[in-house]
């Protein structure tokens, strides 16, 4: 099945003939969607068209919600905050500067970058590494109820509660600015459309799924946050700008919480994740409320409240992939046939060998509160070496691997990868530096596929692109050794939550691999594998410490498979170092007998 | 000074006493309920009714509370059970819970503004200075509020499996502790209080069927900010709340309206964990 590349392409830069995308079917929608809107208003009475006009900017608003929160999974209330920031801008301009079409094209530059500026330091202040999904939301929270008493605050200029009115803007027919609606989230929608199906779509997902292990391979997490978030920002204020534009009134409410949570129960009901739901969601609901606000406005919203709760609680995904399921079932061959990525071999890469030793570790200590974790660690890796760490529950076998893939997990002490300081790096960095980590329980992606998996994990070596995806999946020797040994070469499009135990083992370990790093920290890869799976990868990693002279260190408690496999042994006893030697060394070790006995003396001689 | 010092103390205790309902069911159960403005609102109308039966002011408060107790039940069993393991989702749910709520008051009593009686009206003289009786009395009300909320968790059956199921869920069922019990309680317990502080706070504000909606995302930063703990509310109440009495009084009412939104997004950036948990 591997082809080779042959004469490849240059390093981390796949050919524009390798790209597949969806331009063609997004082209033939579009053009379609831009004929019905063409026509809609000669077969609607004029406050339909009036009213659409309204639903199809706040569709794109709700569109950003879904980016955001239906596949990137940051639940946000505040995307109001930036329509309304869109529309004041044009209405401030207007009002107080003057109008024409350089002051429009002003106040709409100003719109944009007061949103992205907002949304910049909104995103820095929620998306830091560490931070909850939940202190995210806290922000999007704050931002828009910060937003609408600043216009409160605003006094005359703003025109505090009642807001602006009567400012002069375009007085187009109506037709025209539907179009111009229209246009617009036909235009927003093609480009979502595009960007989620591409390679860094399948990273937005990623992300959503398991954003630690993200982190853990190299993806810059809270970067992508931030900036999807900014790019969000400036659509919601051109929505909000057109909006202020068309009806020549803007109010408090459109920056407000309010709107903020409505969008939510748009994107929910229509089908988070899925572009199409949260868009039509929201020029329904917006359009039917319209309609009913005159004569059953309560029992409307009262509707509309229980339809989310019911959806939320029972139907999590919307309505859309019920639709869709629908659809499949009643015309058969509807499905899209699945696009198998071909697996080839990456280029090698020139890696300077034996000059620096790979992990020095030097005076490491690690403390929770008044509890010390580890002590004084001091130990060197070689290169092509496979370095055990062994020790009793709670020896800070783990914590050690911790410190050493996240440079804000030790309290103290230093840490050098090839003669570079590891310093305070989040775990993105030190990627970089070559270091991988695989965790203890398999930590995959659920609801990517096999070849979605390890393509997130190419991010730093083969930057994604925005708007396509690659035909073919590139992988080091190592990874690709894996996934045709362990039977996932058959299986490259089956959903990662799908496969068995050892296979989601196997996964991770390949994931890790992809990122082709010089020290590989690996903690019990081998739990809850069968005897012939673990004797598999046992002959895999002593191949690759041989042949590719990575530096791996193990966490193991099978102590047959450690003497089996390892080059140098490392015993780990209430945080300190107690012995470091060869496999017959620690074998042979009265201590650690004892320590496995449970009857040990610590370093000073002192019982426990 | 000493009417700001007043207006500050009894700010914190109105706070503490619309919060506690948030904070119980966030520490016991991890969730978040956006339907806490909408049982705020719910109190408010049981202060209402009580109003319109020409009942005693007064029992308003244990009318709200078990109006809002038994409410707090049966959304437990309907809505918030299946969620558990969704915690972004149950904010969700209890939040379109709060619109439901929300209309149907607005179906029942109508839109319009309404008002209650107060238990005690009047000014007393307090620290050289006239000053709300009824503000006055609703600090000593927080202030047994703390109190019973304390005894409650440390000296009986529900507090110390309350206790268990917040420190470790999974042992506390497998020592027979009923944990689906103690949520089902703990919310009902959460409810109850929200319902019974808008009872409270009604005779100073006026009724309408989104009497609730401010007061949740304060409460929902003043939690947050707490660490979960009840001296930690209290301290959080008093900090953020004095700093809103401040801002408001010397800079503006509109910027004093966010200064605990802002300040607790800040404060929580610097401390995740919120101020006061070990």
């Amino acid at each position: 099945m591997v082809e080779q590349a042959q004469n490849g392409p240059a390093k981390g830069q796949p050919s524009a003939a390798r790209q597949r995308s969806d331009l063609g079917t997004v082209l033939k929608v579009s053009a379609a969607a831009l004929v019905v809107l063409g026509v809609a208003p000669f077969f609607l009475d004029i406050y339909t068209v009036n009213i659409l006009i309204r639903a199809l900017l706040l569709a794109a608003l709700a569109l950003t919600v879904d980016l955001l929160w239906g596949y990137t999974g940051i639940l946000t209330f505040g995307q109001s905050a930036f329509f309304g920031i869109g529309a004041y801008a044009c209405a401030l301009v207007f009002t107080h500067w003057g109008f024409g079409a350089g002051w429009a094209i002003l106040a709409l530059a100003l719109g944009v970058l007061a949103a992205m500026a907002v949304a910049g330091l909104a995103g820095w202040l929620a998306f830091y590494h560490g931070a909850s999904p939940l202190y995210g939301s806290i922000v999007t929270l704050a931002l828009p109820i910060v937003v609408t008493q600043v216009v409160f605050a605003g006094g005359r200029t703003t025109g505090s509660s009642s807001g602006l009115s009567g400012f002069p803007t375009y007085y187009w027919t109506i037709e025209t600015w539907f179009w111009i609606a229209g246009a617009f989230l036909v235009v927003v929608t093609a480009l979502a459309w595009l960007f989620v199906r591409s390679d860094m779509g399948r990273v937005l997902v990623a992300i959503r799924e398991n954003e630690t292990r993200c982190a853990y391979l190299g993806i810059p997490v809270s970067r992508i946050k931030i900036l999807l978030f900014v790019a969000a920002g400036a659509i919601g204020a051109v929505a909000g700008f057109g909006y202020a534009a068309f009806t020549n009134v803007v109010a408090p409410e459109l920056t407000g919480f309010l709107l903020g949570t409505e969008l939510l129960i748009w994107v929910a009901l229509g089908g988070r994740g899925t572009l199409i739901g949260p868009v039509i969601g929201a020029i329904f609901i917006d359009v039917t409320s319209s309609y009913l606000s005159g004569s059953l406005p309560f029992y409307w919203k009262l509707l509309v409240g229980i339809l989310f709760v019911v959806v939320i609680v029972a139907l999590p995904q919307g309505l859309m992939p019920e639709v869709t399921k629908l659809w499949r079932r009643l015309v058969p061959g509807a499905k899209r046939a699945a696009e198998t990525p071909a697996l080839e071999r990456a280029p090698v890469r020139e890696v300077r060998r034996g000059v620096e030793k790979p992990l020095a570790v030097s005076g490491v200590h690690r403390h929770f509160g008044s509890l010390q974790v580890l002590q004084g660690i001091d130990f060197v890796a070689n290169e092509g070496e496979l370095l055990s760490l062994v020790g009793p529950n709670g020896a800070g076998k783990t914590t050690l691997i911790r410190c050493l893939a996240d440079g804000y997990e030790r309290s103290g002490g230093d840490i050098t990868v090839f003669g570079r300081e590891l310093g305070r790096w989040p775990p993105d960095r030190c990627v970089a530096l070559g270091i991988g980590r695989k965790f203890q329980t398999a930590n995959v992606f659920a609801t990517l596929t096999v070849a979605e998996c390890l393509r997130v994990s190419r991010y730093r070596l083969e930057p994604p692109s925005l708007w396509t995806s690659d035909t073919a999946l590139e992988l080091p020797e190592a990874a690709l050794r894996i996934v045709e040994e362990t039977g996932l070469a058959q299986s490259l499009d089956t959903e990662a939550r799908h496969l068995a135990h050892g296979q989601k083992q196997a996964l991770e370990l390949a994931m890790v691999l992809a990122l082709e790093p010089r020290i590989v920290l690996l903690d019990e890869p081998t739990a809850g594998l069968t005897r012939i799976e673990r004797e598999r990868i046992g002959a895999i990693l002593t191949s690759l410490t041989e042949r590719e002279r990575l530096s791996i260190l193990l966490v193991e408690h099978d102590l047959d498979f450690v003497r089996e496999i390892s080059s140098r042994v490392i015993v780990l006893h209430q945080g300190q170092i107690v012995l470091d030697g060869s496999v017959e060394e620690v074998v042979g070790s009265a201590l650690v007998r004892e320590i496995y006995a449970g009857t040990a003396m610590d370093g000073k001689g002192n019982e426990p | 000074m000493g009417g700001l010092l007043l207006d500050i103390l009894t700010t914190a205790a109105i706070l503490f006493a619309v919060a506690s309902g948030l904070m119980i069911i966030l520490g016991v159960m991890k969730l978040i309920n956006f339907a806490h403005g909408a049982f705020l609102t719910i109190g408010g109308y049981a202060a209402f009714v009580t109003t319109q039966l020409g009942w005693n002011p007064w029992l308003a408060v244990p009318f709200a509370a078990l109006v809002g107790f038994v409410l707090g039940l049966i959304v437990e069993r309907t809505i918030v059970r299946p969620l558990y393991t969704r915690p972004l989702d149950a904010i969700l749910a209890t939040w379109g819970l709060g619109i439901i709520i929300g209309q149907v008051i607005t179906i029942v009593f109508g839109r319009e503004v309404q008002f209650v009686q107060s238990p005690i009206s009047g000014a007393i003289e307090f620290l050289g200075q006239s000053y709300s009786t009824y503000r006055l009395v609703l600090v000593a009300l927080a202030a047994l509020l703390a109190v019973a909320l304390t005894a409650l968790l440390y000296f009986t059956r529900f507090g110390l499996n309350a206790r268990a199921v917040i420190m470790n869920e999974d042992l506390a069922r497998g020592l027979g502790i009923d944990s689906t019990r103690v949520r089902l309680t703990t919310f009902g317990l959460g409810a109850a209080l929200a319902s019974m502080a808008g009872a409270l706070v009604t005779p100073l504000i006026s009724v309408d069927p989104n009497l609730g909606l401010p007061w949740l995302v304060n409460s929902f930063m003043l939690v947050l900010v707490s660490g979960i703990s009840i001296p930690g509310l209290m301290v959080a109440s008093l900090i953020l709340g004095g700093a809103q009495v401040v801002v408001s009084t010397y800079v503006s009412a509109i910027l004093g309206g966010l200064t605990i939104v802002v300040l607790a997004a800040v404060i929580l950036r610097l401390r995740p964990q919120g101020l006061f948990s070990g």
